[in-house]
């Protein structure tokens, strides 16, 4: 399979901060690639220096073929970003804006109204094409901000958390039009702390913390790994102040809260199974349900990354922009 | 190097796309065009009132004012805001190199600074029935002037990455230029030192060729000076906003 993009030893160094770490890794043409990780883990970092908007401190990328140190303005004819935060003039209505995108592309002048019309139609956006961006929703302005990127139609595109901040339908709409992207053919790839996110998405995933890719594969095989180990999933009645007892039984590893439930990380799950009825007893509780689950890629995580996952849930801080050692 | 030419003319055509978008979106506006009208005007009064002035003085240096905060004023707000929103971030993604992209920014500064300050030059000659000697060589140096500080607006605004940063050493730079640039006082009389001064700053080229236009005194080799000055204040300060830039992006 070709290779669409390369990165070798890749590392930038801010003046308090090493953003990212060394990494390594390739993605095929075709591919829905995942980078998965915590805030502040070196996500948007990569991205910005594989897209030109910053230079490695050390290493080296290819992106579509080019080398991105010394041909940057070729591979970024091939190349769709989007950012984060939509980065689309306010100022401007919705069809002035892909026209910009599409003048600094170089799309021929015949094609870019009828390049705009179809992506506005596309992205359900057409009735308010004459409209000032600054007026439009968070999720509008997102998949605005999606179209501005495939105005030239890129064989590749870079997308920085895509989804974060949006409602679930606007959530829903943008991973639906991504996914049909990719079926068209298009290279993507994904940055995002949403472990759910790049399970339902992405071919393969990357996971990096603190800088540094910790495990890169594909989602199945990630879990497979961790099949050793057991999660139990269990909701008592009454539920307060039961995390610290749980995590004090034998066997058990880990423990999450994911609503009303407790996810236990066990080496053994029918010892402590027996455990768990004991301490239900000990404590007059009444268990409400109880269940052994399949590890899914948040365990996968976990175990590789020694994080909690609710690390993963919090939601990002507003960037400021730019400044030196801000790393996502 | 034909496919050479060619992308020099790409770039040279997206650089003219930035340059609109902006003169859309920052430059001509109502505020704008007013604040660069009066402004010019509104120093020039408060400093001048009750005092003897001569007209051939007073319009090259309230052109070259016009063209000094209509080209560079807006020009050092505009790019510290599209870095804090990151609107900059879409131009620097896009397939053009980061001197195109200043360029872009200097031609729209450069475009709105010509407009304003060409028209300042109509209002204010035609409400004084001034005489002007030489139209065209008033013209190029209206030009010449807008490009420069165009070129300087870009340049000083190029380290920062918001408004508030950016506003107090570009309106600090700008009017000590008035000051010093013989715009209200004559570069010949100021002390000496202050005249050593003068003769590093921009303005004080582009009012001497204004007035050089004006009254019809064309002294060649003077006149050469302040062309050469001026075209080399621009490249300096292209150059500078480059590096600047390049530095404080990676």
């Amino acid at each position: 399979m070709e290779v669409v993009i390369k990165a070798h030893d890749l590392t930038k160094r801010y003046p308090n901060i090493l953003a990212v770490d060394h990494v390594h890794f390739e993605v095929y043409q075709g591919e829905f690639f995942g980078l998965l990780g915590p805030n502040g883990a070196g996500k948007t970092t990569t991205i910005r220096m594989l897209t030109g908007q910053t230079k490695p401190t050390l290493g080296m990328a290819v992106v579509a073929s080019f080398d991105i140190t010394h041909q940057l303005t070729k591979a970024k004819e091939h190349v769709g970003v989007v950012p984060e935060v939509s980065n689309l003039y306010d100022e401007m209505s919705a069809w002035d804006n892909l026209i910009f995108a599409a003048q600094l592309y170089g799309v021929p002048r015949n094609e870019r109204d009828k390049r705009a019309k179809e992506l506005l139609e596309l992205f359900g956006l057409y009735e308010r094409r004459r409209d000032r961006v600054g007026n439009f929703s968070r999720g509008m302005k997102r998949r605005l901000t999606i179209a501005a990127a495939l105005i030239h139609k890129p064989d590749i595109l870079f997308l920085d958390e895509p989804t974060t901040g949006l409602d679930v339908q606007s959530s829903r709409m943008i991973r639906n039009l991504l996914k049909e992207l990719n079926k068209s053919g298009a290279s993507i790839f994904l940055t995002t702390h949403y472990i759910e996110e790049a399970d339902q998405l992405c071919q393969r995933v990357a996971i990096i913390n603190q800088g540094k890719i910790v495990a890169v594969d594909n989602p199945e095989k990630l879990k497979a790994a961790i099949e050793e180990r057991h999660v139990i999933e269990i909701s008592f009645s009454p539920s307060e102040d039961l995390e610290d007892k749980l995590r004090g039984l034998n066997n058990v590893s880990n423990v999450s809260r994911v609503g009303d439930k407790f996810r236990l990380y066990v080496e053994e799950a029918s010892e402590v199974v027996t455990l768990l009825i004991d301490l239900a007893r000990e404590n007059n509780l009444r268990i409400i349900s109880i269940n052994t689950l399949k590890p899914s890629l948040e365990d996968a995580f976990v175990k590789i990354t020694g994080l909690s996952p609710e690390v993963m849930a919090s939601e990002k801080e507003p960037v400021k922009r730019e400044k030196s050692g801000s790393v996502g | 190097m034909e496919a050479l030419v060619k992308a020099w003319i790409q770039s040279i055509i997206k650089a003219v796309y930035i340059a609109k978008k902006d003169a859309k979106i920052y430059f001509f506006k109502w505020p704008n065009i007013t604040f660069g009208l009066l402004l010019p005007a509104i120093i020039y009064l408060a400093f001048s009132v009750g005092r003897p002035t001569e007209i051939s003085l007073t319009i090259p240096g309230l052109v070259a004012m016009a063209a000094l905060f209509g080209a560079g004023a807006i020009q050092s707000v505009a790019l510290p805001l599209e870095r804090a929103t990151g609107t900059f971030d879409r131009l620097l993604a896009a397939p053009v190199s980061l001197a195109t992209i200043i360029v872009g920014k200097a031609l729209g500064g450069f475009f709105f600074g010509m407009v304003l300050s060409m028209a300042y030059s109509l209002i204010v000659i035609r409400l004084s029935g001034a005489t002007l000697t030489y139209p065209f060589l008033f013209a190029f140096g209206v030009i010449l002037s807008s490009f420069v500080f165009s070129a300087l607006g870009v340049c000083i605004s190029a380290p920062f990455r918001d408004i508030p940063e950016a506003m107090p050493p570009a309106t600090l730079l700008r009017v000590s230029m008035v000051f010093l640039g013989g715009v209200l006082i004559p570069v010949a009389t100021l002390p000496n030192f202050l005249q050593l001064i003068a003769y590093l700053l921009p303005l004080t080229y582009a009012v001497d060729m204004l007035h050089q236009a004006m009254t019809g005194q064309i002294i060649t080799q003077s006149f050469l000076v302040d062309t050469a000055a001026l075209v080399v204040f621009s490249v300096f300060f292209f150059a500078a906003a480059v590096l600047i830039l390049e530095r404080t992006l990676h």
